[in-house]
């Protein structure tokens, strides 16, 4: 009962982030590109089969699915150096291989329709595991795949593994480059929704972010997708590493999320890595310690979430939660003085309508992967100013929704049929309700938000909202 | 003394004597001049010679002797040579009585050490003593020699001393009637434990004695009986020999009694010998008082006899105080109690106990020896300062062998003696529970580094030295050679962190699968529970968790273990892991050890069950859960519902908080941090002693941190209570969900049907549901308030009695609690 997490990767952006994470969990658990145990991997005490598991011929496969309506990227897999690795009964590629067309309601509707297909992988991965933990899906939610049919197979999981938890890594896209996607603002919003509603967890990965962090912390002039993506798959390991190697504490997805995530709609979680690089590139940073490692977490330009926040509101912004995993030869006692020190410092702001800290959760790193510094640090973090990349989220839709613009191959398909865009509306106020109690959420009154006007008409309408599925 | 000459020069000094006496206590010298000179008229008269034999020789070596002992050698150079000057003249002037002469300034010499004591004789009518200072002796030799006074006693004719010895003699042997040979050989009987003619031994004053009747002159008797002490020392010492040896080997006296026996025997035959030669000496006739004086010759007076049997006596009465001071005494407390009375100023006394003490001991040195490099309690006597006892295995090292202080002599300090045992211990414990053979290799190499001092009955006393140096070296070679097996054979740490790894719960994976499988069956009732069930639960943890890569010899060890139940106990309260040590490391995690670890266990054990539930919890709460959970669009019930929500939210984050936090604690301030002090003294043991007081202190470390010592019991109680809260409120939120779905799953079939079919009866079933659902979110509203004020009643206790913890440092635990000063704003706005 190794509590099994299978991760589902759709669409393009999801398939290649999802490719590198796989690389990177091989690395690091001493797998060989076909699967095979590598000699020198023979230093136990790692969690291989929360991720993998071994075929008759002791190959590690990896519970994942692969899913994409166009073959390009999932051809390159199969071409790769990897394709051993994959079981290929669990690889879907839609028939026609035309893609969503970047259009949410493209994907949403393909995915419908071949959920039969995709459910029946789904359930053969979940039937072949002792005691499921849940789903991790990897998509991005601008393009049409990953967005539409990623959505719809929130809401599937949903339905029917309501018990199991499903975490997403989600990639947001660049805000600051105009996009070669032009739907993406209705996209996000509609994909935004399902993650509000369907999601347990969902880390967001800001690819303005990204971009920022190669650009300025790795120096690259020009980052490329694979590179950001190596960032991503950094991220996913990491967040991963206390349920490979089991310890005293977090050594399930379950407990690391529910302590970071109090209250259920607040589910949207902040990363940040240190020290990063990127490709074997030599390290910037010369000396790792605890607190240099927490410091540095907590500076936002290593934070993979732009923050669209105007000042006066970041100063508002609290943490609900912080996790450090820390990795690599610590000395708790360490952690006791960094977190003392950050405390001085006051580096941090949290909620006031509760109790809160820095949990700070201790992994060991895989023998098999040298790395040039000694301590390394992921930080998953609750922190209410993610509602500004929301609220940046709905004010494009607005500008787009104001225009009445490209709406015309939404309605296309049978969810905005005859011109019914109320799914547009709904997706919005969910979106706007969950800004609100983020930002309710930074007041020492949370507890009572929302109860005090029942006659207040907007308060009902959210919670109107809120409660409707 | 009819010289009118003498009168004359008499009279003089006594009148100087007087004058130059002060203060007198008549006040007036003159006074006493008549009663003194007729005192020393009398003296000069009396016919008195003293009792040694003229011998000039004898009388000059006896002051030199003297003078020497004084540590004054250049003064008995001087004398012997102002002495032989003396004695080279001869002719006119020359003194012809050179023996009388120096016996005298002899007597002076010994009455001026006497001064003290003599000051005040006059006033019985003695004479004062002459002006010792400035001018001693020499002045007053001067004044006498010139005018011939004292020369001229020696100047009386041969005739006045014959007559005057003739006379004497007659007055003595009219006192006697017994010969002085006859007392002579008695008392040669007496020293020998032999009943006289005339010494005997008298029972009733315990003494030997000279029968009353006897008519003896006092100062005879005297020396007779001072010469018998002797006799009644020796009876003593041959009777506790005579005694000790026949008892052997009805009664134990120990080969250290032995060897003190024969030692003392030794002495004897040494003591024999002397009366032997003495008895030769008395044979021959002792010159009778002036019949030819000054001559020497071998015979024994009862003077000689003293002179003789001087040192002996000493002897004798020490092997009597021994013989007094060890009747009782056996073993080492005998080599002790010898020890205590070799520690004499009198370099006699010291060698004479040395020899003794090297004898008695040689069979101590010899036990101590094999023990420490054969491990062999050769001590059929209990006579060795360590004991052992018969014990099983487990409990060999830390009970089976034991210091007997009364045992231990004192020349060997207590922390050699510990060393000592526990070098011997080590080999045994190797022996025995370790069945190891190695220890003999590490014995040879100690023994061949010290040296020669290791053959058998090489180490004596006196030579504490080497002794000492045999034991560090044993010590550290067998105690090195038993930390290598410990570690190496029997991979001490490895079992060590499989007890962190499984009873302290550090694998997290195989404790929370455990907690999964063997939850739903710890809630039955314990009695109903099968302990041969769990054990395949376990078993199956194990597979299905990383446990499995661990060692098989390890996971064998893991045992359920179902502690003694009550009525009315779940499986909660009885189940624990055990750990099986076995031997030889049961020596380390003995039974009460095991005990405490199981305390530990079923503590952590609850910490994660709390956690478990607090989950579980999350669980039903979970985002995805809860956001699509919908009530009819009633929004009056909503909002109790969302109210009712975040309200177990919030306090369910502050559950979540507590007890992440608390494990935290556990974890790294704890467990962690004592492991890392623990596994630094476990490199640094040196012997099996340190390694079990390192894993002690581990021990201890962790049960007061987490709060199980005696002095956190307040606080225990007040944590224990709060995960009592958190269990209920598990219970509670589990059937307010229950109820919750209950709900809106009739809330769903109502609305469904009636987009169906409208009807009034449903509209009315509508409105029956939201009313049951206000009264199930009132109910669920009280109980919530309930458990959430008890809870934070119980959560300010706590926090409050942190401090109050000063023996451990709990501020760590405090500061990450109130980390966002969440409470301490909350305690000050009270």
């Amino acid at each position: 009962m190794p509590r099994e997490i299978i991760t589902i990767q759709v669409g393009q952006c999801g398939n290649q982030i999802g490719m590198e994470f796989w690389k990177q969990l091989c690395l690091e658990h001493g797998i060989g590109k076909d699967g095979l145990l590598e000699d020198f991997a023979t230093q136990g005490g790692d969690r291989k089969d929360v991720f993998f598991y071994q075929a008759d011929d002791q190959h590690y496969i990896p519970r994942a699915l692969l899913m994409d309506l166009e073959p390009r990227v999932i051809n390159g897999i199969q071409n790769s150096e990897y394709r051993n690795l994959y079981n290929h009964e669990n690889i879907f590629v839609s028939e026609h291989g035309g893609g969503a067309g970047n259009n949410w309601a493209s994907g949403y509707h393909q995915g419908e329709q071949v959920v039969d297909d995709i459910m029946d992988m789904i359930d053969r991965e979940a039937d072949g595991s002792d005691s499921l933990e849940g789903f991790v899906l990897c998509h991005s939610i601008a393009g049409g795949t990953g967005s539409g049919m990623g959505s719809y197979l929130l809401e599937t999981l949903n339905e029917r593994y309501s018990k199991k938890l499903v975490q997403t890594y989600s990639v947001f896209p660049n805000q600051m480059e105009t996009s070669d996607v032009v739907v993406q603002p209705y996209n996000s919003l509609l994909t935004l929704k399902r993650l509000t509603l369907n999601a347990d967890c969902v880390v967001v990965l800001d690819n303005t972010a990204l971009n920022r962090i190669a650009v300025e912390r790795l120096h690259l002039t020009n980052p490329t997708f694979a590179q950001t993506n190596s960032l991503v798959s950094t991220v996913m390991s990491a967040s991963t590493t206390t349920l490979r190697y089991p310890g005293y504490m977090n050594n399930d997805l379950v407990g690391l999320l529910a302590s970071l995530i109090p209250t259920p709609r607040c589910h949207f979680l902040m990363t940040g890595y240190t020290p990063l690089t990127v490709e074997r590139q030599v390290n910037m940073i010369r000396k790792t310690t605890v607190l240099d490692v927490m410091r540095r977490l907590l500076q936002t330009k290593n934070i993979m979430v732009s923050s669209y926040a105007r000042t006066k509101e970041a100063s508002q912004a609290k943490y609900i939660s912080i996790l450090n995993i820390i990795q690599g030869d610590v000395d708790p006692t360490q952690v006791h003085e960094s977190l003392q020190r950050i405390r001085e410092r006051k580096l941090v702001n949290f909620i006031e309508w509760g109790p809160a800290s820095i949990q700070v959760a201790l992994s060991r790193k895989s023998p098999y992967v040298q790395t040039t510094h000694r301590v390394s640090g992921l930080m998953l973090a609750n922190h209410t100013s993610i509602r500004h990349l929301f609220s940046k989220c709905l004010g494009q839709y607005e500008k787009l929704r104001k225009k009445q613009a490209f709406l015309d191959n939404y309605r296309k398909f049978p969810m905005f049929a005859d011109n019914d865009l109320s799914e547009f509306d709904e997706s919005r106020e969910i979106i706007e309700s969950l800004v609100d109690e983020y930002k309710a959420c930074e007041s020492p009154d949370y507890i009572k938000w929302g109860m005090e006007g029942q006659g207040d008409a907007s308060v009902a309408a959210a919670l109107e909202s809120k409660l409707v599925v | 003394m009819d010289d009118p000459k003498a009168l004359d020069l008499v009279k003089e000094l006594v009148v100087r004597l007087l004058s130059s006496r002060s203060p007198s206590p008549s006040g007036d010298p003159s006074a006493d001049l008549p009663h003194a000179l007729r005192y020393a008229h009398r003296l000069l008269s009396s016919r008195m010679s003293p009792s040694l034999a003229p011998d000039e020789p004898a009388m000059a070596e006896s002051i030199k002797r003297h003078l020497a002992v004084l540590g004054r050698s250049a003064d008995a150079l001087a004398f012997a040579d102002l002495h032989s000057k003396l004695a080279a003249r001869s002719g006119p002037g020359s003194v012809r009585n050179r023996w009388a002469l120096l016996y005298l300034l002899k007597s002076l010499s010994d009455d001026r050490r006497r001064a003290d004591l003599l000051l005040h004789a006059p006033s019985v009518g003695g004479l004062p003593a002459l002006p010792l200072d400035p001018h001693p002796v020499r002045p007053a030799k001067k004044t006498l020699a010139p005018s011939g006074g004292v020369l001229l006693v020696s100047k009386d004719p041969e005739n006045i001393r014959e007559i005057a010895l003739r006379e004497y003699a007659d007055l003595v042997m009219e006192e006697t009637e017994v010969s002085e040979s006859a007392l002579v050989r008695d008392v040669l009987y007496a020293c020998q434990g032999i009943d006289g003619r005339y010494v005997r031994f008298d029972k009733v004053s315990d003494s030997y004695d000279l029968p009353e009747s006897l008519k003896l002159p006092r100062s005879t008797r005297t020396m007779v009986r001072r010469l018998c002490e002797l006799g009644w020392l020796f009876r003593k010492v041959r009777g506790y020999i005579t005694e000790s040896m026949s008892q052997f080997p009805a009664e134990d006296v120990g080969t250290i009694g032995q060897a003190f026996c024969s030692a003392l025997q030794d002495e004897l035959s040494d003591y024999y010998k002397l009366l032997a030669v003495l008895e030769s000496q008395s044979l021959n006739p002792i010159p009778t008082a002036g019949s030819d004086s000054g001559v020497p010759g071998n015979y024994l007076s009862l003077r000689r006899l003293a002179v003789w049997l001087a040192e002996p006596m000493v002897r004798m009465r020490l092997m009597a105080v021994l013989v007094d001071m060890c009747r009782n005494l056996r073993g080492g407390a005998m080599a002790g109690a010898i020890h205590g009375q070799a520690q004499h100023g009198d370099p006699l006394v010291q060698e004479f106990m040395g020899r003794l003490l090297r004898r008695v001991c040689s069979p101590l040195f010899e036990m101590v020896r094999s023990w420490v490099l054969e491990g062999e309690l050769e001590d059929v006597f209990a006579e060795f300062f360590i004991l052992s006892r018969p014990v099983k295995a487990e409990s060999l090292w830390r009970e089976g062998y034991q210091i007997q202080s009364a045992m231990l002599p004192s020349f060997i300090s207590p922390t050699l003696a510990q060393r000592i045992l526990r070098t011997g211990k080590s080999i045994n414990f190797l022996r025995v529970c370790c069945e190891d053979n190695g220890w003999a290799n590490a014995a040879a190499k100690a023994a061949a580094h010290v040296g020669t001092t290791t053959r058998r009955g090489g180490l004596g006393y006196g030579e504490t030295d080497a002794l000492e140096a045999l034991v560090v070296e044993a010590a550290k070679r067998i105690d090195q050679h038993l930390m290598d097996v410990i570690h190496h054979r029997y991979r001490f740490r490895d079992h060590c962190l499989a007890i962190k790894r499984y009873l302290l719960l550090g694998q997290g994976d195989f404790v929370q699968y455990l907690m999964d499988i063997v939850g739903p069956e710890l809630s039955e009732p314990a009695n109903t529970i099968s302990s041969f069930q769990l054990a395949g639960l376990l078993e199956t943890a194990i597979r299905a968790s990383n446990a499995q890569y661990d060692d098989r010899d390890i996971l064998d060890r893991l045992k359920v273990k179902m502690m003694e139940h009550g009525d009315g106990d779940r499986g909660w309260d009885v189940f624990s892991l055990e750990y099986d040590a076995r031997v030889p490391l049961d020596t380390v995690f003995t039974a009460s050890v095991m005990k405490r670890y199981l305390k530990i266990f079923n503590y952590l054990w609850k910490l994660k069950r709390v956690e478990h539930a607090l989950i579980g919890v999350w669980k039903t709460m979970k985002p995805n859960c809860i956001i699509s959970c919908s009530f009819a669009k009633e929004s009056a019930v909503k909002m109790q519902f969302v109210s009712m929500l975040r309200r177990c939210q919030v306090l369910w984050n502050e559950m979540n908080h507590f007890v992440t936090n608390f494990q935290y604690y556990i974890r790294f301030e704890v467990l962690e941090v004592s492991w890392a002090q623990f596994s630094e003294e476990m490199d640094a043991a040196k012997d099996l002693d340190d390694l079990l007081a390192a894993h002690d202190k581990y021990l201890n470390s962790i049960m007061e941190k987490s709060l199980l010592g005696e002095r956190s019991r307040d606080i225990i109680k007040t944590l224990f209570t709060l995960f009592d809260l958190i269990l209920r409120f598990r219970s509670h939120h589990d059937r307010w969900f229950e109820r919750i779905n209950e709900l809106q799953l009739r809330g769903r079939g109502k609305s469904r049907s009636k987009s169906k079919e409208l009807g009034s009866w449903v509209e009315g079933g509508r409105k029956a549901m939201i009313q049951l659902a206000r009264e199930f979110f009132q109910m669920m509203g009280e109980d919530l308030d309930t458990i959430a004020k008890e809870y934070s009643a119980s959560l300010d206790d706590f926090i409050s009695q942190l401090p109050m913890q000063q023996h451990v440092d709990l501020k760590f635990l405090l500061f990450r609690l109130d980390f966002t000063e969440y409470y301490s704003h909350l305690s000050s706005s009270k």
